[in-house]
């Protein structure tokens, strides 16, 4: 009886522990193998969703991208009246370093990027009839991650020069293992779009024309024209524009406060980033929306410097709301109230104004004369039409039009126009590259004032 | 043969981890034999047996029996028994052991004798645990300190960690906040890894607990708040590699062994204690009141106005400032100082009870022993709406099934639930009300209903934004519930078999079973729930841990005085971790508050998480008279946590020992009475990582409800352990018949190999990678006296334990430094882990008020700028103490006894990351505290709070010294007056021992420190680098509490 007990304890714990030799093998559960996961056509695709979850991430186009545009190119509109963080830097323009916001665009822009180029690297397990459009969007991907680097990250593009002013580094390979190949200089701004128009352009050709809430045809060429008229080529950007108009597969809504706060695209969406309530993240909602509506509300838009600018019957004055307090009135943007709504990009509404913008220029009427684009913007938010206009005028409803959606530094610096004390190229309107990377990389050169 | 056993490769430069198959193999063997012997039959002979013990019962090991006339004789076995073949003419059993005194027992008839022995050196003498199994103190040549049961018991804390701080010498055990079961930061000698854990390995009643982290939401939990430290029997800290060396892979950090109690062979003893008490916070800083604040906040907005120019007709800042009034004003009129609220008084609650019981029952007879128990703690948080309860259950049985098998079995249960409150600096944590304005008040008071924004308040209701300025987080209290509660049951069987004398083998199997259930919920009215009617969370986590071990040992001595302890094993470990959690939102009713009642799942997940550790190991001790001691240890570690090449790592150790007094030279000595001198070195490994980290990964994410993938790790398949090798030289000595006693050691860690997570450029899209690189080193020595400075009627007792350690980083990653602009800390090489790194603050410009810094620059280094990007930064403090220790006085005269317990920390600084919004001379709305008056009004002041301007950017960036002071502090951690019946009065009503007590914790304070608390890290960041700063973090706790403790 006893030894029996005994034998049979020690057996069992001897196969307890001798079995196990085998059971230091053992798998993740939650995560697969970077060979598997871009072993088959399945998995790349789900890669490539993983690559737009980046792309929307709350740090890049989740919000920080277009915020650091509004902040930074704000003054006289808006204050920033919360307390002091990365953000209040970027609007006062005292950039640290250091900064946490800064650092974040770069590490999730490149992290974005690498994405992009894996899949791009593996795109022949691709099946056939998805290749050309999983290869059309991580192209698109990538173009426009490098679009706002070298846009907040260098000193603006200059028509007519070889724009030798340092960009941001182009990696365009995936990253396997950890090696020497990481360490990589700045290209010059040239290069950098270059790449851009050279990756939109192919995928413009490889993107189907329809493509629900992913980047289509239409997208790419959509963002081309933006990335000509910051390139000042305005022949180019209308082209790319007009050909997205004439589609017709975009319609303005009839009332302007229906584009914002949906979980949705909606018919004048060209590319949005997606939020959903389960999924997604959108820091612009965080710092413009009260806490009424779970932001911090520490973005105020001053009366004076924004609101009055507006004709009092504007609808898109809808938009802004006031939040009394016993004999306080402060103002706040409501184009983000909806956390989980989505966050738009590029709409039809910007493309008709690029063409009026463009027309006017070139003293053309491509696609339509300037002055019927500019009413229909105006009379749909309820505005009597214009009869006199000059480029001042689209300039403007532009800015009324696309306030505080991510557009204004970089026209600023398009247009050469100071923002209040700074000039439009004052180095204090240029994102330092963060200090982090300057320290790991001795390839880096800092940008001039940091 | 398994594949799994490759030859490990010889480093040229690392150290020497020889390892091959072949002496694997033999280790089979070894065990095997073991195995084998179990089938030889014991001899039958002619003999006497029975226990020795030291005099409360505590068996003795290797006590030596011999017959007075005869040749031969025996050692006690591990649990103090000894068996002896006698003669006929054999008629005196001889039992002595050193630190003992010698006793003679006459034989009668009788075939059994007990004997317990008289101490003579109580330190000496006392049976310290060493992992599978256990030694007298004389006997060691390793460095392990020892708490018993006694000096924890019935303290007035809620976790072990906190009963344990100040009492060994080396270990520095610190709070990060004041929740009361929060986690706290053991380091023993210093801290050994950048990226790995750097926390000890705990062992309870031989199961390594699984050390990562349990509860997900809210702020970390000490993972060792359900043990009940009043069934501890004592906690032995194992801190040289000699000692730790038997725990190989996880030892580097040290090892704490934690022993719960046994019955004893004696009559059943039932004892209860019940203690009540008070506690309230050690301290509260100093803030503006209404009038101050609106002096300060309206100048800072005029000299905003001036700098910008702003006239007083346009845009202006004094009018925003003055409108900003009457919107954070509310209901109440500012100008009148109608409010004027301390809502640092709203964070706390001042006088929280607390209360703890237990019962125990212990006893047992010659064949079986047991011990069980019920324990109760209920301890409120000084912060509001925190609150820690545990109820708790063990039952402890040891058998004898026959002559030479024992049998054992020790379990516990243990039921917690805390009601949480959040990592320190988040809206919703209580210590945020101080940056609301006092000018504000804190509930509709006006008598009529008041619209603040979109909201309309009661009277009586709490006023929350727009009108406060921040969240007005009380409405936590009254519209959130976040809980924590968690079984948890350690359940062991031992098995021991004695086929022959010497000779025992152990089995052990053990679970450690933790299960944890958080619920939040977050009504309409908080800030995570009011823009969606409502938010809710269930998360459960499981975590099952399993251990096996067998193991033998086999005592022999020989007439001549050599003795030897040979021990020799294997262990595996495995862990699982389940966790699921669903989040919804859209409730109806703030009433209904399970996730049935959720409009809407926004978030549900589960995941699994998996590690194992297979581990050989064995160790020799050999001793020649007691005089001259050897130690040899090691272990083989398996673990899955490393890459397929190097998961298996060799830790072998040494030591060596000389009690010097036992020379005939100095055994005469009236001066000296024991005096030993020891030696080791060793190595132990660190393997505190995540799961799989050798691993290039893809993880799931999702996009607009459509499943994806993402790389999350880039692959290291040469993953492997970090080690350190460690001496130690130790003298051991006692003085003037050991009245003063102590020990004295000097020791160097030096890890290398390390676990680092070496940071990548962000364009290669990940931001850092685990490898094995760079090198730290600790160094120090350590200090423990035990004095009697009074016996008699009138007793005093002192013992004193201090410590010096010095880290220092030696050797990182190419890339070099590691300074993230997240945290102050920074690794730099040259320096100890996670010095203060930033710009050095010099003050004010009396001429324009201007922040000064130095611009420590070659050649310039005193020169100043007021332009804080101008400046270079540099080291500006260190976050480790130099000194820390504890001095512990037992005054006794007759039934009346008084402990004092004070604990020293001191030579490091502290960082407030909360300065800069809190001491930033009125920079953004958030209430200031008192020293900001201090600032620079007109040329000629001299200050050192700069001229205020709203916005800042005057000497309020917090990477610099200004917000850094001198961390160090003497503490009066535990004082307790206690009063014992005496014996004869109480016999009459039957009680055998009655104790009244008071006992305080944390009751007095000297420090220069001028936040909260210095015993503070904030629990934001719980890593190595980022220690040493304060967040709005909780104080600790002061606490008074009268118990009553009756024994039947």
């Amino acid at each position: 009886m006893k030894s029996t007990f005994i034998y049979s304890y020690l057996t069992i714990l001897s196969i307890l522990v001798f079995a196990c030799d085998a059971k230091l093998d053992l798998e993740p559960a939650q995560s697969i193998s970077q060979s598997i996961a871009l072993s088959t056509d399945e998995n790349v695709q789900a890669v490539l969703n993983g690559a737009y979850d980046e792309l929307g991430n709350f740090g890049l186009f989740g919000g920080v991208v277009p915020y650091s545009s509004e902040l930074l190119a704000g003054d006289g509109e808006m204050i920033w009246a919360g307390f002091a963080n990365p953000d209040s830097e970027i609007f006062l323009k005292q950039i640290n370093t250091g900064n946490l916001r800064v650092r974040g665009i770069w590490q999730i822009a490149y992290r974005t990027i690498n994405i992009a180029n894996n899949i791009l690297d593996a795109i022949e397990v691709v099946k056939e009839a998805d290749r050309a459009r999983v290869q059309g969007e991580a192209l698109f991907i990538r173009a426009i991650t490098y679009f706002e680097l070298v846009r907040l990250f260098a000193k603006s593009y200059q028509a007519e020069t070889t724009n030798r002013q340092l960009g941001v580094p182009l990696l365009l390979q995936p990253t396997k293992d950890s090696k020497e190949e990481v360490f990589v200089a700045r290209s010059t701004v040239e290069e950098v779009y270059l790449q851009v128009l050279s990756d939109l352009q192919q995928a413009e050709q490889l993107l189907p024309l329809q493509n629900d809430w992913r980047a289509s045809s239409y997208a790419a060429s959509a963002l081309l024209a933006r990335v000509f008229i910051q390139m000042q080529d305005f022949e180019q950007a209308l082209t790319k524009t007009e050909r997205v108009i004439q589609s017709d597969q975009f319609q303005l809504l009839s009332d302007y406060a229906d584009v914002f706060n949906r979980e949705v695209n909606s018919t004048e969406d060209i590319f949005a980033i997606q939020n959903t309530v389960q999924d997604g993240s959108n820091s612009l909602n965080f710092i413009f929306a009260t806490p009424e509506f779970n932001g911090l509300g520490s973005v105020e838009v001053l009366q004076q410097g924004h609101l009055d600018l507006y004709d009092p019957t504007d609808l898109r004055l809808k938009l802004f709301y006031p939040l009394r307090t016993a004999s306080d009135t402060a103002w706040y943007c409501g184009k983000w109230n909806l956390q989980s709504g989505n966050i738009g990009l590029i709409r039809l509404s910007e493309l008709l104004l690029v063409r009026a913008e463009c027309n006017m220029r070139l003293n053309s009427e491509v696609g339509e004369a300037p002055l019927v684009d500019l009413n229909r913007i105006r009379s749909r938010a309820g505005l009597a039409d214009k009869t006199q206009f000059n480029l001042e005028d689209i300039l403007l409803e532009r800015r009324l039009e696309l306030a505080f959606e991510g557009q204004k530094l970089h026209d600023h610096k398009r247009l050469k126009k100071e923002v209040g004390r700074f000039e439009y190229d004052a180095p204090e309107l240029i994102l330092p590259i963060p200090q982090r990377e300057i320290d790991l990389n001795p390839m880096l050169v800092q940008n001039e004032g940091y | 043969m398994n594949r799994l056993w490759t030859t490990r490769e010889v480093e040229p430069n690392g150290p020497t981890i020889l390892f091959n198959t072949q002496s694997l193999l033999d280790l089979r063997l070894i065990i095997c034999v073991l195995g084998i012997l179990l089938v030889i039959p014991s001899l039958a002979q002619r003999s006497v047996s029975g226990l020795v013990t030291n005099p409360i019962g505590e068996p003795l090991i290797g006590a030596t029996i011999t017959l007075k006339d005869g040749e031969t004789g025996t050692l006690t076995d591990e649990n103090g028994y000894y068996q002896l073949a006698i003669g006929r003419a054999d008629s005196v059993l001889v039992f002595s052991f050193m630190g003992f005194k010698t006793k003679e027992i006459y034989l009668s008839s009788a075939s059994q004798y007990d004997v317990s022995l008289e101490e003579t050196i109580s330190t000496l003498s006392e049976v310290v645990v060493t992992g599978y199994g256990s030694q007298i103190r004389s006997t060691l040549t390793g460095n392990i300190a020892r708490v018993t049961g006694a000096a924890l018991k019935s303290k007035p804390v809620s976790t072990i960690e906190q009963a344990l701080q100040g009492q060994s010498a080396g270990v520095l055990i610190q709070g990060l906040t004041g929740k009361p079961n929060g986690i706290m930061r053991i380091l023993i000698r210093g801290s050994s890894s950048i990226s790995a854990g750097n926390q000890p390995l705990f062992v309870i009643d031989g199961i390594p607990l699984d050390n990562a982290r349990a509860n997900l939401s809210g702020a970390q939990l000490s993972p060792l708040a359900d043990l009940n430290f009043n069934d501890v029997a004592s906690v032995e800290i194992l801190k040289d590699a000699s000692a730790a060396a038997i725990y190989g892979s996880r030892a580097s950090n040290g090892v704490v062994l934690i022993s719960t109690k046994s019955g004893l062979r004696k009559d059943t003893k039932v004892e209860l204690d019940y203690q009540w008490g008070l506690s309230s916070p050690t301290n509260k800083r100093e803030f503006l009141n209404a009038a101050e604040y609106q002096e300060l906040f309206l100048e800072s907005a005029r000299n905003l106005d001036e700098v910008q120019g702003n006239s007083s007709s346009g845009f202006n800042w004094l009018s925003w400032m003055e409108r900003r009034f009457d919107r954070h004003a509310g209901p109440s009129d500012w100008r009148t100082g109608e409010a004027d609220t301390n809502w640092q008084d709203l964070a706390f609650s001042e006088r929280s009870p607390m209360q703890q019981a237990s019962l125990s029952i212990a006893g047992g007879s010659d064949k079986t022993r047991f011990y069980s128990s019920l324990g109760f703690t209920d301890h409120v948080g000084i912060l509001i709406s925190n609150r820690f309860q545990r109820k708790s259950g063990r039952l402890n049985i040891d058998h004898e099934a026959s002559k030479n098998l024992s049998i054992g079995v020790k379990m516990s249960l243990a039921h917690t639930f805390t009601h949480q409150v959040s990592n320190d600096g988040q809206f919703e944590n209580p210590m945020q009300l101080v940056a609301q304005m006092p000018i504000t008040p804190d509930r509709n008071y006006s008598g009529v209903v008041f619209q603040s924004g979109p909201n309309t308040i009661q009277p009586g209701e709490l006023i929350d934004t727009p009108t406060a300025a921040y969240y007005n987080n009380l409405i936590e209290g009254e519209d959130s519930r976040k809980a924590v509660s968690g079984f948890r049951s350690l359940a062991s069987t031992q098995l021991t078999y004695r086929p022959l004398k010497g000779l025992s083998l152990h089995g052990e199997l053990a679970v450690d079973l933790l299960h944890r259930r958080e619920d939040g919920f977050y009504g309409s009215r908080t800030r995570n729930g009011q823009a969606i009617n409502g938010l809710g969370f269930a998360l459960t986590g499981q975590r099952l841990n399993y251990n096996t071990k067998l193991y033998g040992d086999y005592q022999t001595i020989s007439t001549t005085g050599h003795r030897i302890t040979l021990t020799a094993g294997l262990e595996f470990q495995a862990s699982r971790d389940d966790r699921s959690e669903v989040i919804g939102q859209d409730f109806p009713l703030d009433a209904l508050r399970t996730l049935a009642s959720a409009a809407d799942i926004s978030f549900g997940s589960s995941s699994i998480s998996e590690s194992s550790f297979l581990s050989y190991f064995t160790r020799l001790n050999y001793n020649y008279q007691q005089r001259y001691l050897l130690t040899l240890s090691s272990r083989i570690d398996g673990s899955s946590k490393f890459g397929q090449a190097k998961r298996y790592g060799w830790f072998p150790a040494a030591s060596l020992g000389w009690v010097v007094s036992r020379e005939s030279f100095l055994s005469n000595s009236r001066i000296l009475s024991f005096m030993k001198l020891r030696a080791s070195y060793g190595l132990t490994g660190n393997a505190f990582i995540t799961n799989f980290r050798s691993l290039g990964l893809y993880a799931a994410e999702s996009y607009n409800n459509e499943s994806g993938l993402q790389p999350t790790q880039l692959a290291n398949p040469d993953l492997s352990w970090e080690s350190t090798l460690q001496w130690n030289l130790g003298l051991h000595f006692g003085l003037f018949d050991d009245r003063l006693s102590g020990e004295i050691d000097v020791y160097n860690r030096d890890t290398r190999d390390l676990l680092l997570n070496v940071q990548l450029p962000y364009t290669s899209g990940f931001s850092s990678q685990l490898r094995n690189i760079g090198r730290m080193e600790n160094k120090g020595i350590e200090l423990v006296v035990y004095l009697q400075n009074l016996v008699g009627e009138f007793s005093w007792k002192t013992s004193l334990n201090m410590a010096w350690n010095r880290n220092e980083v030696k050797a990182l990653a190419n890339e070099g430094d590691i300074v993230d602009p997240n945290f102050l800390n920074a690794v730099k090489v040259g320096h100890p882990l996670g010095v203060f790194y930033g710009v050095e603050y010099a003050g004010v410009d009396p001429a324009n008020g201007d922040a000064l810094f130095y611009l420590n620059q070659e050649g310039q280094e005193r020169a100043t700028t007021n332009d804080f990007n101008q400046a270079n930064f540099t080291v500006i403090g260190n976050p480790h103490p130099d000194w820390f220790g504890g001095i512990t006085n037992t005054f006794q005269w007759k039934g009346l006894s008084l402990d004092l317990n004070l604990q020293v920390v001191f030579g490091h600084e502290i960082h407030n990351y909360a300065g800069q919004w809190m001491s930033c001379q009125a920079c953004w709305l958030d209430n200031q505290t008192k020293d900001q008056l201090d600032r620079w009004q007109k040329p000629g002041d001299q200050t050192v709070v700069p001229k205020a301007i709203l916005f800042g950017g005057n000497g309020d960036q917090w990477r610099s010294s200004r917000y850094l002071s001198d961390g160090s502090y003497l503490r009066l951690k535990t004082l307790s007056l206690a009063y014992d019946w005496p014996a004869t009065l109480l016999r009459k009503i039957k009680i055998k021992s009655l104790r009244l007590y008071l006992s305080g914790q944390n009751l007095w304070t000297l420090t220069n420190y001028d936040g909260w608390d210095p015993e503070v890290s904030t629990d934001v960041w719980t890593n190595n680098v980022n220690v040493g700063s304060d967040f709005y973090s909780v104080p600790q706790a002061k606490t008074i509490v009268f118990g009553v403790k009756v024994g039947f």
